[in-house]
């Protein structure tokens, strides 16, 4: 599913590797925990997985596609396909509905629209998956940017989910959460993504959740892999 | 296609307070170059439709220029007069069919006053050789008993009121478009009234502000007065200025039709070099051309400017559409992350940038005809033009598409740094 070659990463062409790992592999369905200081490279990992950053060395694969052998445009096809993205904040177009917002990735993937046919169109896919990430039907019609910081984190990770993409990445997602919603929060994500069959790798400085998760990554602990190796 | 224009669509509305300054920014310069250009059209249009079948103005030597704008549009002055007896001599050339001389000066009311012939009403024509109608009554009458007759045009009719049998007063001299103080004009000729006889059909020429009498009333409004002053003691009433001779010495100018066009360089010629006094013979069409050519400086510098508050609107689309690229960063980030494409973001704002100008464009358009619509009695009223809110005209589509396609060109810019932008983002913004 994923596939990583040993791998080095640079920002700028000839200045030190941010980034340099070893061989790295994740199983479809899989649930990664990706976790490091600050800086240490997380969101770094994350564009290369989304074939948005590409490594100096080596080579990173998603469902047997290198990502370096795509062009730009077809890399941007591919991930609006296979990849579903959020972030710790300000994931949603906020002049937008709910629901217009959970649908947003079938207006730029075929793939996903025609996934969301099963469930009776992206509608109907945006108001089950809205439904499953436990968000009360009378804000689906609201604007946005009238939710709360928790409730937009649900209306983001349900319109990761849309359409089953292979792959989902969540950089952070429950860092702007308070506390005491973390766990919820994460329930419900750790569970959709199973039911959707999806790799859900997130990143986190929670490490209380990362017993929940199939696989522990220690980013420091895979750089030093990737020294050694 | 279909989708990102609706979403170009909720988040233009999302900063609708900026958007519509652009917006009204463009539809002031689209209106401000569309009714110039109307305005342009219709002066010109308005001015050649003014005389035809005239072959020749013939007057004192000046600038051709200044003699039309006088002898036809009653607009400024000329220096000098020409005698009658020369009008007679050119009356008398083998190639002329008539002669009819014009005599300018006084005013009704802010109207100018014409002495003329009754032949005028016979051979003056405007716009295609339309002939003067007389739409009530009659054309004064060339004796002694129609003496204090005048022919009225239809604007002056209107706007005054009149109707045939109205007695008027004229006043010395040519006063001031200045229909505010109607009971302060100064009535030098009040002890010879006049009464309406006839009022002309509309033309749309300066003949619909004027009031038509005869040569010899303007004579006898003269009597007893020296260099445009009345002599003291020297008043002479109304009915025993009949008794007087009251064929003019002077006139302004003369309007000249020829027998055949073919010799309008013979007539002007011998014109040209008359001895007896220094004339000029001028063609209408010539001299309106030379007028153009003078008018074409000012209305080339206006639309210049024009030009210049376009290119500010256009320059200030750019403007306001950079700024807020900044705010929208995350907002493309956004778009991004849900699977657009970097040519998504770029088509997202060129559609905005689209929509943005042509909102402008029609929007300056409608503007410009609400402001002519109510500009136009006004224009009618003061300066005898006629505004016609017609089909547009190839020159003003020509100019509000050069707006758009402006708009057009400039939205790319910031269109393309945001391409650049989300380009360089990726997925998360770097705000």
């Amino acid at each position: 599913m994923i596939d990583i070659e040993p791998l080095r990463f640079a920002w700028t062409r000839g200045g030190p590797d941010t980034l340099l790992l070893g061989r790295l592999q994740v199983d479809r369905g899989q649930t990664v925990f990706l976790h490091g200081p600050s800086g240490c490279g997380k969101s770094t990992l994350l564009g290369l997985l989304a074939g948005v950053l590409s490594p100096r060395q080596g080579r990173v694969s998603l469902l047997g596609q290198d990502w370096a052998a795509l062009k730009a445009g077809q890399r941007d096809a591919f991930r609006a396909d296979h990849v579903g993205v959020m972030f710790q904040q300000f994931n949603l177009l906020p002049y937008l509905s709910v629901l217009d917002n959970v649908t947003l990735p079938c207006r730029f993937s075929k793939l996903r629209r025609e996934r969301c046919q099963a469930a009776g169109g992206p509608e109907a896919a945006a108001q089950s998956w809205l439904q499953r990430m436990g968000l009360p039907e009378a804000l689906w019609s609201r604007r946005a940017d009238t939710l709360s910081v928790g409730q937009q984190q649900r209306v983001a990770a349900a319109r990761a989910l849309m359409g089953q993409p292979e792959l989902i990445l969540a950089d952070e997602p429950t860092s702007a959460l308070d506390a005491a919603l973390r766990q919820g929060f994460m329930d419900l994500l750790l569970q959709a993504a199973r039911d959707a069959g999806s790799t859900l790798v997130c990143v986190s400085h929670d490490e209380q959740q990362a017993v929940r998760f199939d696989v522990q990554w220690s980013l420091p602990a895979l750089q030093q892999a990737g020294v050694s190796a | 296609m279909n989708s990102l224009w609706s979403m170009a669509r909720s988040s233009a509305w999302n900063r609708r307070s900026t958007l519509v300054w652009v917006v009204v920014s463009l539809a002031l310069a689209t209106a401000l170059l569309w009714t110039l250009e109307r305005l342009r059209h219709d002066i010109r249009h308005s001015f050649s439709q003014s005389v035809s079948g005239v072959d020749l103005i013939v007057g004192a030597r000046s600038s051709p220029v200044q003699l039309m704008l006088f002898s036809v549009f009653h607009i400024g002055s000329v220096p000098q007069s020409m005698s009658m007896d020369s009008v007679h001599k050119l009356a008398q050339h083998r190639s002329v069919s008539w002669v009819v001389p014009l005599s300018l000066g006084d005013s009704h009311r802010g109207f100018p006053v014409l002495g003329t012939t009754p032949a005028y009403f016979q051979h003056f024509a405007y716009g295609d050789k339309q002939p003067l109608v007389v739409q009530q009554g009659a054309v004064f009458a060339d004796t002694l008993d129609g003496l204090y007759e005048a022919v009225i045009g239809a604007e002056v009719a209107r706007q005054m009121g009149y109707g045939l049998g109205q007695s008027i007063t004229l006043g010395h001299g040519m006063q001031d478009h200045d229909h505010d103080h109607k009971g302060e004009q100064a009535d030098e000729h009040a002890d010879k009234p006049f009464k309406v006889v006839g009022i002309l059909a509309p033309t749309g020429t300066p003949v619909d502000r004027t009031v038509h009498v005869s040569l010899q009333a303007l004579e006898a409004l003269h009597l007893g007065w020296v260099a445009g002053t009345p002599m003291p003691g020297g008043h002479i009433p109304a009915d025993q200025a009949r008794k007087f001779n009251l064929q003019p010495e002077e006139v302004t100018a003369a309007l000249v039709g020829l027998k055949s066009r073919a010799a309008v360089f013979n007539v002007q010629r011998f014109v040209n070099f008359y001895e007896e006094e220094a004339l000029m013979g001028v063609m209408p069409g010539v001299a309106l051309g030379e007028l153009w050519s003078v008018l074409g400086l000012g209305e080339n510098a206006l639309l210049a400017v024009s030009a210049l508050v376009a290119l500010v609107s256009v320059v200030s689309l750019v403007a306001v559409v950079l700024a807020g690229l900044n705010e929208r960063r995350r907002e493309l980030a956004v778009l991004r992350a849900v699977g657009a494409a970097p040519r998504h973001v770029l088509g997202l704002l060129t559609l905005e940038g689209v929509w943005v100008t042509c909102a402008g464009v029609v929007l300056g358009v409608l503007l410009a005809h609400a402001g002519m619509a109510l500009a136009t009695p006004w224009l009618q009223q003061s300066l005898g033009i006629r505004l016609q809110l017609a089909a547009p005209l190839p020159t003003q589509l020509a100019l509000a598409g050069a707006v758009l396609l402006a708009g057009l060109l400039a939205s790319l810019g910031p269109a393309w740094r945001a391409y650049r932008l989300s380009l360089a983002d990726g997925l998360s913004p770097r705000v």
